[in-house]
């Protein structure tokens, strides 16, 4: 998709959910808007990585968790407002994916086999959260303490303000998604071929690493943001692998490698299972995670490139039918 | 004589127990084509993995304008100016003709607008343009053999490295993508790898033959082909193996 | 002196446990070249019907193997038919291998959840609480046969992988798959075989285990995570070097979680792991190349 047309669909897509703001919505409903977008946001961090440049992570959860634990961590010792925890926060995600990163790419760790080290990285940092409860309240998990709202403590009472956050959030990564296509290109190129993205002057790892340290730094502030909005986070939640699963989920589904695909993953799977895990959760707990787990499988199979493939694979459908409604007629004669 | 552009100075590759290169020199000069032949084996393709930098080289120099690329990473001398294709063509499966052209553009270029522009001249040229649409995996050999000399073309190289273009091509398709070779000349310098002996005795200002990794003759086509030594390398494995 | 004999016998014990798990996971990573994260959770369906079968009809876990493994091989057909065979064959087959069983695993996991609810459960046999003494070590009874019926069983694999015709078309599958085809070797037979095979596998080892270790939806992820390691220590294709490395890593963590807490005892062996993932990718003995 060209610059200009996917700005424009950002601008209206924004539009709608700064008017969606005004609507008067039962607290479910904001809160579900919310999470949506949580996912949104975190699925097109993740989707830069692992979409684009095709290294599939199942561990992300340990960066929106270093990020998670880093700003509570320094607000409850240090006062240090969020958005600058954040953005400490943020920063040791980076550093955390170089020292995985580095060695991975330049050791040529590629496929099941990067994938199994991402998710070991995310195990180590989750057994490391349970150890360390001295700093981290171990299996506890850490409560944020509560300060009436306050925009530079970054905590709000009701909804409303959380969902602004997210909406800015999520439209600053999809944005620079759409701004980085230079990079998007060299992406595909290396995901689809390494030696030839060489060859034709694609720095691989300069690239490889770039992804991989955005990525990191989103679904960091990601975290943040969760620990901001709960006010409570655990070991289990934030560095589980349920976290990264859903990320990865949600980018599939929705169509992994392009711009809107997480958005679009997000929007048609959270306020889905949402809405069954309030009816149904009770009475069948992980009915709503179930029913996640088929859809995967389903998707995968039937849809793997994700629902943004669907315009594609219509069109192709309908030019092949007119391709052959063609030759039909001729050779009717 | 024409300036000396890129010069191996004694390259040594060893893989194992096996001397896939052994001692190797010769210099391209500016606006040739100069051809590379020999049996099955006898290291040319690993040649040009040398000298792009997949593979590094265990001794010896490559230097082109006069500085030294042995060492550097494939896209870096890419960005220097030379570029190879490979003998088994790699498109981009899953990205478009057009997109394959933009992405071999892109590195080059200092806007994406810019590298856009030059995709469907690139495509013309290598005849694609019908296809533009098409995905790298849906293509015939015919079509991805163009598209690698396009995506090669792209990157607008000083020496463009061709490995093996012939392969697999009809009659009529080598004469046309001989032509096409003939018209590159005219700007860029050509080092081209082959095994079908009346396009390289054709196209090929000078020619160099490889056999076991060593150059074992330099010189005009015609010297060449009336070289015992070359003819030994040829028939004399044809013989034993007949 | 004994207390560390006591720990290596620990360890051992645990590990010829680990061993026959990961020999099943070898089998599907080597052999079909698909990372089959579900694994884990099949080992847990194993342990509740193991559970199931011991409290509603009283059949002995050891005797419930009989029961579970051919069950297991059926499911193991039925799944690789329906969700893994559509996803081989194509450019992304890895990744979309990984996300389809990571997602089957979430489905296997919250499929317990809602049906057992996240209640430990656990099996009281005539086994339980019992120790046999050897030398002066103490060995848990249930664990001891547990690592016999395993060490048992992964022998009898090894015969199978090495003297018999299937087991040779399955090596050679593993090897070179082109090259098999072209020798009359049906490549998607052998795999069919392959992958209820582990499944059937790990099953089983659920089912021996079930006597010492509680059962709850989640307790696949643990011995999920140590399959993957042992896998790749012990060398990707390589049936002893599963074997070699699962006693291994058994024995590492008796070691390390005598010394510090279990939490770090996991970091220990993931960083282990992550070691080996770089640095040596085809393990101890495995000759497979980097991916």
């Amino acid at each position: 998709m060209k610059q200009n047309k996917s700005l424009l669909i950002l601008a209206i897509l924004t539009v709608a959910l700064l008017a969606v703001y005004f609507l008067p919505l039962v607290i479910f409903a904001k809160h579900i808007l919310i999470l949506t977008l949580f996912y949104a946001f975190l699925g097109t961090g993740w989707n830069l990585m692992c979409g684009y440049a095709g290294r599939l992570s199942l561990g992300h959860a340990a960066f929106a968790a270093v990020g998670a634990y880093t700003s509570i961590f320094l607000f409850k010792e240090f006062n240090l407002t969020p958005w600058l925890g954040m953005f400490v926060g943020g920063g040791l995600a980076v550093l955390v994916m170089l020292l995985i990163a580095y060695p991975s790419f330049r050791f040529g760790l590629k496929g099941p086999y990067f994938t199994l080290a991402s998710i070991a990285v995310a195990e180590i940092v989750h057994n490391l959260l349970i150890y360390g409860r001295d700093f981290t309240g171990g299996s506890l998990g850490l409560s944020l303490p509560y300060v009436p709202t306050s925009l530079a403590m970054f905590q709000f009472d009701g909804k409303e303000l959380y969902y602004l956050v997210i909406l800015a959030f999520w439209l600053l990564a999809v944005f620079l998604t759409i701004k980085m296509e230079r990079t998007r290109y060299y992406l595909e190129a290396i995901r689809e071929d390494e030696d030839a993205a060489a060859a034709l002057g694609i720095s691989v790892n300069k690239n490889l690493i770039a992804a991989a340290c955005i990525s990191a730094f989103l679904v960091a502030v990601g975290g943040t943001f969760y620990g901001q909005y709960f006010r409570y986070i655990d070991p289990y939640s934030i560095a589980g692998f349920s976290l990264s699963l859903n990320m990865a989920l949600v980018v599939v589904i929705g169509g992994s490698g392009t711009i809107f695909g997480p958005t679009i993953g997000a929007f048609v799977l959270i306020p889905l299972t949402e809405i069954l895990r309030m009816s149904l959760g009770s009475q069948y707990p992980g009915l709503h995670l179930f029913l996640y787990g088929i859809l995967l499988v389903v998707c995968i199979i039937y849809l793997p490139k994700g629902i943004a493939s669907l315009p594609g694979i219509i069109r192709a459908r309908n030019d092949k039918k007119a391709r052959q409604l063609d030759q039909g007629s001729e050779g009717v004669l | 004589m024409a300036e000396k552009i890129l010069m191996v100075d004694n390259i040594s590759k060893r893989f194992g127990g096996l001397q896939a290169t052994d001692k190797v020199s010769f210099d391209v000069r500016a606006g040739e084509i100069l051809g590379i032949i020999g049996p099955n084996g006898a290291g040319k393709s690993t040649l040009f993995n040398l000298i792009t930098g997949f593979y590094p080289i265990d001794e010896g120099t490559i230097t082109y304008h006069g500085e030294r690329i042995d060492g550097l990473t494939p896209d870096q001398i890419c960005h220097k100016g030379i570029t190879r294709t490979f003998q088994v063509a790699k498109p981009f499966p899953g990205l478009t003709i057009a997109d394959n052209i933009l992405v071999a553009c892109l590195p080059k270029a200092d806007k994406v607008s810019d590298a856009r522009a030059k995709v469907d001249e690139i495509l013309k040229i290598v005849s694609l343009d019908k296809k533009a649409g098409s995905l790298g995996a849906d293509l015939t050999t015919l079509e991805r053999k163009r598209l690698e000399l396009g995506k090669a073309l792209a990157t607008n190289p000083e020496i463009l490295l061709l490995d093996e273009v012939m392969t697999g091509l009809k009659p009529k398709e080598m004469d046309d993508m001989m032509e096409l070779i003939k018209e590159l000349k005219k700007t860029k310098t050509i080092v081209i790898v082959e095994h079908v002996m009346r396009v390289i005795m054709n196209i090929s200002d000078r020619i160099i033959v490889l056999d076991h990794g060593q150059k074992i003759a330099e010189g005009l086509p015609r010297e060449i082909a009336e070289n015992p030594l070359v003819i030994e390398a040829y028939l004399g494995r044809g013989a034993k193996n007949a | 002196m004994e207390m560390l004999l006591q720990i290596i016998a620990s360890g051992l014990l645990l590990g010829g446990i680990y061993a026959l798990l990961s020999v099943g996971l070898n089998l599907i990573f080597g052999v079909i070249k698909i990372v089959n994260l579900a694994h884990g959770d099949f080992l847990m369906m194993g342990m509740y019907a193991t559970f199931f079968l011991f409290t509603l009809k009283d059949i002995n876990p050891y005797v419930s193997v009989l029961i579970i493994f051919p069950a297991f091989v059926l499911v193991g057909v039925l799944i690789f038919r329906f969700i893994i065979k559509p996803l081989l064959g194509k450019a992304e087959t890895e990744v979309n291998t990984i996300i389809a069983t990571a997602g089957l695993g979430f489905v296997l996991q919250n499929l317990a959840l809602m049906l057992w609810k996240s209640d430990f459960r656990a099996i009281e046999t005539n086994l339980t609480g019992k120790s046999y003494e050897f030398a002066g070590i103490m060995l848990s009874a249930g664990r001891t046969w547990a690592f016999v019926i395993c060490i048992a069983i992964a022998l009898i694999l090894y015969y199978i992988l090495m003297k018999t015709k299937v087991g040779t078309h399955i090596r050679a599958v593993s090897q070179d798959t082109d090259a098999a085809t072209l020798m009359g070797i049906n490549v998607n037979r052998i795999y069919t075989l392959t992958f209820a095979a582990g499944i059937a596998l790990v099953g089983a080892a659920g089912a021996i285990i079930t006597p010492t270790f509680y059962v709850y939806p989640t307790v696949g992820l643990y011995f999920n995570t140590m399959a993957f390691i042992i896998v790749v220590l012990g060398g990707l294709g390589s049936f002893t070097g599963a074997l070699i490395g699962g006693l291994l890593i058994g024995l590492v963590e008796s070691f390390a979680g005598v010394m510090a807490s279990s939490e770090l005892a996991q970091v220990f062996s993931l960083l282990i792991f992550l070691f080996i993932l770089f640095v040596k990718p085809e393990g101890i003995m495995g000759k497979g190349a980097r991916v």
